[in-house]
């Protein structure tokens, strides 16, 4: 199997054995899983043409033209259309069966079917090797020690390249196959990207995607990512987050653009982030999300299941159930287990606990982290002065702050900031 | 953080309203890249480097530090304005458009150049402390293991401001400079250029170069400009804030050696060692001029051998696609961590050799800069003149002329010493 270092730069015949040019480069057209080399750029002494690959036969150290170089129509590339060298060697690559950002040291082609189609980007030591014409003399050294080169090629059809081919004109290249990873892994990728290969993802990704995606990104990195977008795209992309993840990313911005993106986002979404937005970033009631399940004091459990029915909430908001009065103040709480084992008719304030663990809104996140890890809570719900029930924390709001410092992610940003 | 709605499409009225404070704003959020490396040159070896340029030469290279700064400024600009346009560092540029041979030469040059650098901080930290009285023996080791655990298990931000404020100690030299009231006259007579007769001021003019425009110092800003992801629109106070860097790069230079022409060199006092270049400070702190100097030295030179492996080893790491992070561990980094590693231990190896002297291992090291200097600046100027790269940012006609213009300089410098030494043995 060929590697694109090895026949490019090779001697270019023509029918009659004369060497008219060398091999500069291959273009294909990114499309499919292994995509088809179509054209090759040759170098002449008179510059670079473009020709048909299939005007190409490969023989043993050279590439043979059919038909004399001046009798050859001049190929013309596709926009499109990616140059191997140019393009995609030493550029870097997604891996998204890895979830990560990488870098192409060498491109894999290989014979299908009478067809070279390039099949793998090789990112590893190998490549590097090849690159300098080292690879067969560490082989043998490595070979000494009894050990193996390991080989580091990535499947193409699992490569998503990231570089638009020329920074004068800024494709965008669609991003299919990134789109298909879980918002975590994303958000990886998405973290070693440049601004605008970043701008390009979020702008591409379907909303809900982008939202969760953006959930899972650094901290400081969100607020960045929020302003180069458009504001409909941004607010868009805020309506579809949790309220206090889009209260907490708010708030790392300046003024004028926060109140912006809140005027275009969604009436209900906008409120709830607004009120959030009103209490201390480290306190219990910047940290709860507006997302809980209140029920009215005078519904039985019959009417509660009806209810949850109608509203068919997230899972995550099912483990607590909560129980308000008239005036919205939190009288106790019921799980899903004891809703369904009662009897229908039995009123839920019979069956409810009337112990409700709760915290203060101005609470410090820290207490309710001790609180939640204390007693093995998956939410806790934040109260006003006047038992008014607010929201709720969630554990996955505040695993961050029990977990030990270098748990965090750190890089040379931490540094540069 | 990144920073305000200087960019956003506000409505006219609304732009004209807040331009005034969005501009001061805007600059706020951009600032920083540009001045904090200004101020990470002035590590150990550009502390002792200044110290001995005005002990030895007393004002009269005062112009190759103005030409210097200058020349800082032209290059600091190109790579702010390469990492704004391209969103990646010098490494990743100098991979994409070179492959990889070029890259390992770069590599190579860098590696070299900033393995001597992180010897020149633990120098400094060395020289530091023993003006206290404490033996290298004890400081080195105990430094190098101190940097090595606060980068892999502690956070770096709460010591870099413990460092800096250790570094506030070099504020001496400005205050000194009001104390000492130098003969104007003759101080800014050394802006005239002239080269001094002595055969080694070649090498600290070399070595003067080198430390003003440290390759280092070029990788780190590019890599400070990418992480704060400053944009396209605010790239003019990006500018700003590269440009003040700069000049307050070059006014504390110019400081240390007013301060060290006007004390040191009238009374023949060569800097061979720490006590020695402490001696500037004596008018100013009189006997606490060793402790005071010793504070500043041994902050820089910390901070120094906190960033500057750290810093390598990205570069490193990016140019040739290795993971790289210091949250990762050995397993899932293993180049990172133990180029890490091995440029500390390298660092503190070599200060620890026995009857080793530590000033002229940091000049030493300044002149190693100053020498591959010229490979890593025909880098960026190709880079910064590249269409390809650089889209409508690329480089005007005055800044590439001014751009060559430093080669030239660093270049004929660095050829002129290694003529200069090949022929002295």
């Amino acid at each position: 199997m060929p590697y694109l270092s090895d026949i490019q730069h090779r001697r270019v015949i023509e029918p009659n054995g004369t060497e008219v040019a060398k091999l500069a480069d291959l273009a294909v057209v990114p499309q499919g899983q292994f995509p088809a080399v179509q054209w090759a750029i040759l170098a002449t002494p008179s510059g670079e043409r473009v020709v048909r690959w299939s005007e190409m036969a490969q023989e043993i150290g050279h590439l043979r033209l059919r038909g004399r170089l001046d009798t050859i129509t001049d190929a013309k590339l596709p926009q499109e259309a990616l140059r191997l060298s140019r393009d995609l060697m030493d550029k870097q690559v997604v891996d998204t069966h890895g979830a990560k950002v990488v870098r192409v040291n060498d491109l894999q082609l290989s014979e299908v079917d009478g067809q070279l189609r390039l099949v793998g980007a090789d990112v590893g030591l190998r490549g590097l090797l090849r690159r300098v014409g080292a690879e067969g003399l560490a082989e043998r050294v490595v070979g000494l020690a009894g050990q193996k080169l390991p080989r580091g090629i990535i499947p193409w059809h699992l490569v998503e390249p990231l570089s638009a081919p020329d920074a004068n004109v800024r494709v965008t290249v669609p991003r299919t196959k990134l789109a298909l990873l879980h918002p975590a892994d994303i958000a990886d990728i998405v973290e070693e990207m440049s601004v605008d290969e970043r701008r390009a993802v979020f702008e591409q990704l379907d909303i809900e995607t982008a939202a969760d995606t953006l959930s899972e990104v650094e901290p400081e990195m969100q607020a960045s990512i929020v302003s180069d977008l458009d504001e409909e795209r941004a607010a868009d992309i805020l309506d579809e987050m949790a309220p206090d993840e889009a209260a907490d990313l708010l708030q790392d911005l300046p003024e004028e653009r926060r109140d912006e993106l809140v005027d275009l986002m969604q009436k209900d979404e906008a409120a709830d982030v607004e009120e959030l937005l009103t209490y201390p970033e480290d306190s219990a009631g910047g940290i709860m999300t507006t997302d809980f399940i209140a029920l009215p004091a005078q519904l039985t459990a019959g009417g509660a299941i009806d209810r949850l029915r109608e509203l068919q909430p997230d899972a995550e908001l099912t483990y607590y159930l909560y129980v308000v009065d008239g005036q919205g103040r939190l009288d106790g709480v019921i799980s899903l287990r004891d809703l369904v084992v009662a009897k229908p008719e039995t009123p839920i304030t019979e069956v409810m606990d009337r112990n409700v663990l709760k915290v203060d809104a101005t609470s410090p996140k820290e207490e309710v982290a001790a609180l939640i890890a204390k007693y093995n809570l998956l939410a806790l719900p934040v109260v006003d002065a006047r038992r008014k029930l607010l929201g709720t924390v969630t554990i996955d709001d505040v695993v961050d702050i029990m977990l030990p410092r270098g748990w965090r992610k750190r890089s040379l940003r931490s540094i540069a900031r | 953080m990144r920073g305000d709605g200087i960019a956003r499409p506000l409505g006219a009225l609304r732009r004209r309203a807040t331009r005034r404070r969005i501009a001061i704003a805007g600059f706020l959020a951009v600032v920083g890249p540009g001045v904090i490396t200004g101020f990470a040159g002035n590590e150990a070896g550009g502390v002792t480097t200044y110290s001995s340029v005005g002990a030895h030469f007393g004002f009269a290279l005062l112009w190759l530090l103005l030409v210097a700064s200058i020349g800082l400024g032209v290059i600091q600009e190109m790579c702010s304005r390469m990492g704004i346009t391209t969103g990646q560092g010098l490494s990743d540029l100098i991979r994409e458009r070179f492959g990889v041979r070029w890259t390992i030469l770069a590599m190579l040059v860098l590696i070299i150049a900033n393995g001597s650098n992180v010897v020149a901080e633990f120098a400094g930290i060395a020289a530091s402390v023993e003006i206290l009285g404490v033996p290298r023996i004890v400081s080195v080791p105990l430094a190098a293991l101190g940097v090595w655990t606060l980068v892999v298990f502690f956070s770096y931000r709460i010591v870099e401001r413990v460092l800096f404020v250790l570094v506030l100690a070099f504020i001496a030299y400005p205050v000194s400079v009001f104390i000492l009231k130098p003969d104007w006259p003759v101080v800014l007579s050394g802006f005239i250029p002239s080269l001094p007769s002595s055969p080694s001021a070649l090498v600290f003019a070399l070595a003067l170069v080198g430390t003003t425009i440290t390759p280092y110092l070029l990788f780190y800003m590019q890599a400070s400009v990418v992480d704060k992801g400053t944009d396209r629109q605010s790239a003019a106070y990006a500018r700003i804030d590269v440009f003040l860097g700069a000049a307050l790069a070059g006014l504390f230079a110019f400081f240390i050696i007013v301060v060290t022409g006007t004390v040191l060199y009238p009374a023949g006092i060569q800097v061979t060692s720490a006590e020695a270049a402490a001696k500037a400070l004596v008018p100013l702190a009189g006997e606490r001029a060793g402790l005071l100097f010793a504070m500043g030295l041994c902050g820089a030179s910390l901070l120094g051998a906190v960033v500057m492996p750290l810093s390598t080893s990205y570069a490193i790491c990016e140019a040739f696609g290795w993971e790289s992070g210091i949250s990762k561990n050995f397993r899932e980094a293993p180049v990172f961590m133990s180029l890490f590693t091995l440029l500390l231990l390298l660092g503190a190896t070599i200060v620890l050799i026995p009857g080793i002297s530590l000033i002229p291992l940091i000049i030493s090291a300044q002149i190693a800069n100053g020498v591959l200097l010229p490979i890593i600046l025909v880098f960026i100027l190709r880079l910064a003149t590249d269409r390809r790269v650089m889209g409508d940012a690329v480089n005007g006609r005055v800044t590439t002329a001014l751009g060559w213009g430093v080669v030239a300089l660093a270049g004929s410098l660095s050829l002129g010493y290694l003529f200069a030494s090949f022929f002295a043995t």
